[in-house]
């Protein structure tokens, strides 16, 4: 009788670690337009993915600020905790299907409110307003390495010498 | 100690909470589908689940995606009244000293990232519309007499978006309105009243940024938020935050054509903020020295100015 119930309690735990681990294995998802997957959790470190708005991804550990994860595709790497969304639970996103319901608003909104379909009707009764120059502004761009390079050029942040 | 048999239930019920927590999401789709007899599509059943949770209240509810929406048009709406200044390598360097600001402010990350321009005017202002769309004047940039100034006007603007305080000026009822619509409409694309509806609520959320932005300011607790960020950040970033003084410094009994116009009319005097930004200054422990480099290529990107 106690070897049997050993045998069971075993089991049962067992079966509890694994399921506490498949919870504890967040899914995250992207509610920024584009972000990097980084190499290291900084902002000028170089990119090892790109992931779009609504693509998720699995976090791994956190770090101040940031959560190193692992894409779709196996890449490792480190995301900014402010351009994901946290997920349910890991579980229910290993059903593709299940990818918008395991989220919380800001990524079950996506697409609704203020829109492009909004701003189109918007910009149908303004047509003074100068959109095409905010698309121009959208274009200005300053990557990664550029960034490094001009932090370090002026002994910024971590490069900064005298204080 | 609890004998065997309470420890097995135990162990069985959190098994059984587990294998519930689980199986929630499936059921949910699942009755949804059940419900409509598999008459619906999958994204018809996606929407239902969306549009199920409960209406939003505060301006803390915008979604980034919404807030870039609502930047984008203000930004459309401040460029269809100053022109932009045409000169691509001081763009590309406001936006580098910009960007290494954002990336040690409280948000560094938006929507669609932070974007910073030139306007080409000789007022004397600086404009940050929801999202990080972030506009300096020419008249603003030629006051600045090295790159540590710049810096802190850029991370005080960084600080209005940060903080949400454009988000903070729309009117209550007018989001409540909006976000009613928005919970009420299940289908993906609105129908067309409901869009005409919607975007009447959008022109006048705009209404109320913009008149705050261009016309009346901030209120003054925003502005000196904003200031407190700017020391703050500029610090961490590696800046001498002195240079947010040293820039208001310029503006105290200003007596320019400029001087009714811009910052000089949409913030609280110079003189009220400088005591407020040296208490800041005095409270960072270690303030980073100001550095003969960074002058250097300020100076150099400055040169084409005119």
């Amino acid at each position: 009788m106690s070897s049997k119930t050993s045998r069971f309690k075993l089991l049962f735990i067992g079966l509890a670690v694994v399921c506490v681990a498949l919870l504890l294995a967040e899914t995250l998802i992207v509610k920024v337009q584009t972000t990097y997957v980084r190499k290291e959790p900084k902002f000028y470190s170089p990119p090892v993915a790109t992931l779009s708005a609504g693509e998720s991804v699995t976090q791994i550990s956190s770090q101040a600020g940031w959560f190193k994860v692992r894409t779709s595709k196996g890449v490792e790497g480190w995301i900014h905790s402010q351009a994901v969304q946290t997920g349910k639970f890991a579980v229910a996103a290993m059903d593709k299907s299940l990818k918008t319901s395991a989220t919380a608003d800001e990524v079950a909104l996506a697409g609704k409110g203020f829109n492009k379909q909004v701003e189109d009707e918007y910009k149908s009764r303004n047509r003074g307003m100068s959109f095409g120059e905010v698309d121009r502004m959208l274009r200005i761009k300053v990557t990664p390495d550029e960034l490094r390079r001009f932090l370090m050029d002026g002994k910024l942040a971590e490069f900064g010498g005298a204080r | 100690m609890r004998n065997p048999k309470t420890r097995f239930v135990i162990v069985l019920g959190g098994l059984v909470f587990l294998a519930t927590l689980f199986m929630t999401c499936q059921t949910i789709k699942e009755n949804i589908g059940a419900l409509t007899g598999g008459k619906v599509s999958t994204s018809d059943v996606e929407t239902v689940e969306k549009t199920s949770k409960a209406l939003r209240r505060s301006f803390a509810e915008i979604t980034e995606e919404e807030e870039y929406y609502i930047g984008r048009a203000v930004s459309a709406l401040i460029l269809s009244q100053y022109p932009v200044y045409k000169n691509d390598a001081l763009t590309k360097y406001v936006n580098r000293v910009g960007n290494a600001v954002v990336i040690h402010s409280d948000r560094p990350e938006t929507y669609a990232g932070y974007h910073f321009l030139i306007l080409d005017t000789e007022e004397v202002n600086a404009l940050a519309t929801p999202s990080g769309f972030i506009f300096v004047t020419k008249g603003l940039v030629k006051r600045c007499q090295d790159e540590e100034m710049l810096s802190c006007i850029l991370a005080h603007e960084v600080g209005h978006v940060s903080a949400k305080h454009g988000l903070q000026s729309i009117k209550k009822s007018r989001l409540i309105d909006a976000f009613r619509i928005i919970g009420a409409e299940a289908a993906k694309r609105y129908t067309p009243e409901r869009l005409s509806q919607l975007t009447d609520i959008f022109e006048n959320t705009l209404g109320d940024i913009a008149e705050k932005l261009i016309e009346r300011g901030y209120d003054r607790k925003y502005e000196y938020e904003a200031d407190t960020l700017s020391v703050k950040t500029s610090a961490r970033t590696g800046y001498n935050a002195n240079g947010l003084l040293d820039f208001l410094g310029t503006m105290v009994d200003d007596t320019s054509t400029e001087s009714d116009k811009g910052w000089f009319k949409t913030h609280p005097s110079a003189k009220d903020r400088i005591g407020r930004v040296q208490k800041e200054i005095s409270a960072v422990q270690t303030m980073p020295l100001k550095n003969d480099a960074r002058t250097k290529r300020f100076q150099n990107s400055m040169k084409a100015l005119k």
